[in-house]
């Protein structure tokens, strides 16, 4: 079976490979950034108690979880322009996944900061502290903790999840598997080269996220 | 110092504060006893508004405390709370935890924090411990802290809910040792507990609770030997059988 396998058309594209697999990080580079903001500001507002800004962030999160990304992505790629609003493919690709990603990470944001002891909030509360300094100096602290492990995998299933882009014709690592494999037909050269690129990226989110949870987060000592 | 005035708290149906009226003077040394969910921890978590209530006023130094206009942070400046499970910040050593409120809240210089905090500590008897988080603190030692924590403020009043109720017994006696030390001062204290020994030897009043209303008030001495009520009579004769 291997003796049928053609490494020498993957070489030859390897080119192309290489502009898709930079294309994949650039757009999860700048969708996690932009995604991290988006969900930042999402929780800030949904737990904020403030009925004009926590009622549309539910909205948001809510609208986001309940439908599919690729239907979220046909609407601002196909859906838009006829509403007069005129954005690039690629642009437009980066918006959709911070927009998905940001709702999941507000309410992963949420979760963490739910996580922390009703009492050493109480215990701020009795000693002054007013809400900005017991978010400060005694929520966040905590939440951080809690919160890297998911965060880290919902910045992976973005990764996975930019492959989506190839339908509305991005360039990106996906996309060149697709272009190989019309131009030679050689389906299983191309997807297995773009599965290993997409495990690469994996694994280098990954000893970050191992390397940041070692040196960012406060871990109780025992 | 602190008054209660008809004061009444209801958790949806349930009225777990039935017309209060107490006044707490300066000094003094209350002991608020009860059987659970008789309403006692409420009744002190109402002091400084951890927890609102529905009818009539609480009055501490001057200032009505459920008054949207009070300025709630320099209430709590001057009232230490002492919560049964410590609630240490796990996260900051024993000295951060102790230092942080008079840092953020009254605005001290770190430097002179630092030394209110250890004199604080040294009053606990926990200087050596100051360093490490509180994870590496047995339970006795936390709520030492804990009670730092509070004196740090420099507080009018301190209010302790069931500060030994979480404790291995061996580690009951150092904690009310340092609660004894502190009634010597002259603090004003609201205790909510079942330790008789300290009721006896340091309260000036205790008060039983039950069913949210405020059963009977007496000096230690009257109140264990010879309870007014049946209800009372019941409980203590209950917690002196085990």
């Amino acid at each position: 079976m291997l003796t049928d396998f053609n490494f020498r058309v993957i070489w030859e594209y390897m080119p192309l490979f290489l502009t898709g697999v930079r294309a994949t990080a650039f757009i999860a580079a700048v969708s996690i950034t932009l995604a991290l903001i988006t969900g930042i500001i999402a929780c800030a507002c949904r737990i904020s108690g403030i009925k004009i800004l926590k009622y549309p962030a539910i909205a948001y999160i809510e609208l986001i979880r309940s439908t599919p990304l690729l239907v979220q992505i046909y609407f601002l790629y196909f859906g838009l322009p006829t509403l007069g609003v005129r954005v690039p493919e690629l642009q437009t690709g980066i918006l959709a996944l911070m927009l998905n990603s940001g709702a999941y990470i507000a309410e992963i944001i949420r979760a963490g900061i739910n996580s922390v002891d009703e009492g050493h909030i109480e215990a701020g509360i009795s000693s002054g502290l007013n809400y900005v300094q017991r978010m400060r100096f005694i929520i966040l602290p905590q939440a951080l903790g809690v919160t890297i492990p998911p965060l880290l995998g919902q910045n992976i299933v973005l990764v996975k999840d930019s492959a989506l882009l190839s339908l509305i014709s991005v360039v990106e690592l996906t996309r060149s598997g697709q272009t190989m494999t019309s131009e030679r037909f050689m389906p299983a050269e191309a997807f297995l080269t773009v599965a290993f690129f997409y495990m690469c990226i994996y694994f280098c989110l990954k000893t970050f996220a191992d390397w940041s949870q070692r040196k960012l987060i406060f871990r109780e000592v025992y | 110092m602190i008054e209660f005035k008809n004061v009444n708290k209801w958790f949806g149906k349930l009225h777990v504060l039935n017309d209060i009226n107490l006044t707490i003077p300066k000094g003094e040394v209350l002991v608020i006893c009860g059987p659970s969910g008789s309403g006692k921890s409420t009744l002190i978590r109402c002091i400084n508004r951890l927890e609102p209530i529905q009818k009539g006023k609480i009055i501490v130094n001057d200032v009505p405390v459920h008054d949207k206009a009070t300025n709630l942070t320099k209430l709590r400046a001057d009232i230490g709370f002492v919560f049964q499970q410590f609630h240490l910040y796990p996260h900051m050593t024993v000295l951060e935890n102790v230092m942080l409120a008079p840092v953020n809240v009254k605005k001290i210089a770190k430097s002179k924090a630092e030394k209110i905090a250890m004199k604080k500590l040294e009053q606990v008897g926990l200087t050596e411990k100051s360093g490490v988080h509180p994870a590496q603190l047995s339970g006795g030692q936390q709520q030492r802290v804990a009670i730092a924590r509070g004196l740090a403020m420099s507080p009018k009043i301190m209010l302790f809910d069931e500060p030994t109720s979480a404790l291995d017994p061996e580690m009951i006696g150092e904690v009310l040792d340092v609660m004894v030390n502190l009634v010597s001062e002259g603090m004003t204290m609201c205790v909510v507990t079942h330790e008789m020994g300290f009721a006896k030897k340091v309260a000036n009043r205790v008060l039983f609770m039950d069913e949210g209303a405020i059963v009977e008030t007496g000096t230690p001495d009257k109140f264990f030997d010879n309870p007014k009520t049946d209800r009372a009579a019941n409980f203590i004769s209950m917690i002196l059988t085990h």
